[in-house]
């Protein structure tokens, strides 16, 4: 089970959103000040020690796990030549229907982003409308909306595979 | 639900779940989802499935509550 892709997939997208969390926490940290006059158009940001540190760490384990997961693609891609995989395809990988079985289990967890979606992107506009967030609160909220998805997606499909594995 | 005797076929039969699942086109979890009851199959699977036990589909699998044949 631990090798199944449809295991794996959700855990390296949670692994890139929550860097792409320290990715923003470190931009929208940024002071910016941009100059648009008739004479001059500039803009310039200025980071802090600690969030420089957080964006460079941030992009270097990005680029690092990119490679990494390129990799667990090519060799999912040799053990599965009729099921070949691409990070650029437009339809998300997890939809990996390789039989009925497979395709059953999908939509079951898929059920469950949907509804959780029906509640809770609701929920977070009246969030945004009530309350004056930052940037930086706004694109988190979004963040975690894209983790709870695929968590719901994992636990889903990890319960199903577990139980034929038992 | 759909109740099965997939599981004491193919151990009558010497095929594992992986067996079984080549023979009739799916992986080896559609095949454990089916004995566990978890998962219909459709009527092209359970054809083919009954085919490789050599017996009729409704003798395979039955409703709750109707007698096993």
């Amino acid at each position: 089970m631990k090798k199944d892709f449809r295991v794996q997939y959700p855990l390296w997208q949670m692994a890139f959103i929550v860097l792409f969390g320290f990715f923003v926490f470190s931009v929208t940290s940024a002071t910016t000040e941009l100059i648009n006059s008739t004479d001059e158009f500039s803009y310039s940001f200025e980071l802090a020690t600690f969030e420089s540190l957080l964006l460079l760490g941030s992009i270097s384990l990005t680029l690092v796990l990119g490679a990494i997961f390129a990799s667990k693609i090519a060799k999912h891609n040799k053990q599965h030549p009729t099921q070949k995989l691409t990070m650029w395809q437009i339809r998300p990988l997890e939809f990996l229907e390789q039989d009925e079985g497979m395709t059953h289990i999908t939509r079951k967890a898929a059920q469950k982003v949907y509804t959780f979606f029906v509640w809770a992107l609701p929920a977070l506009v009246a969030i945004y409308l009530v309350f004056e967030l930052s940037r930086f609160w706004m694109i988190l909220g979004i963040l975690f909306l894209a983790l709870m998805q695929y968590i719901i997606y994992y636990l889903e499909v990890r319960k199903h595979l577990k139980e034929v594995e038992d | 639900m759909l109740h099965n005797k997939v599981k004491e076929l193919r151990a009558r039969f010497g095929f594992t779940q992986g067996d079984l699942g080549e023979r009739v086109g799916v992986t080896r979890q559609t095949i454990g989802f089916i004995e566990k009851g978890n998962f219909s199959p459709s009527i092209t699977l359970a054809l083919k499935m009954a085919r490789e036990f050599e017996i009729k589909v409704d003798e395979l699998f039955w409703l709750e509550g109707e007698k096993k044949l």
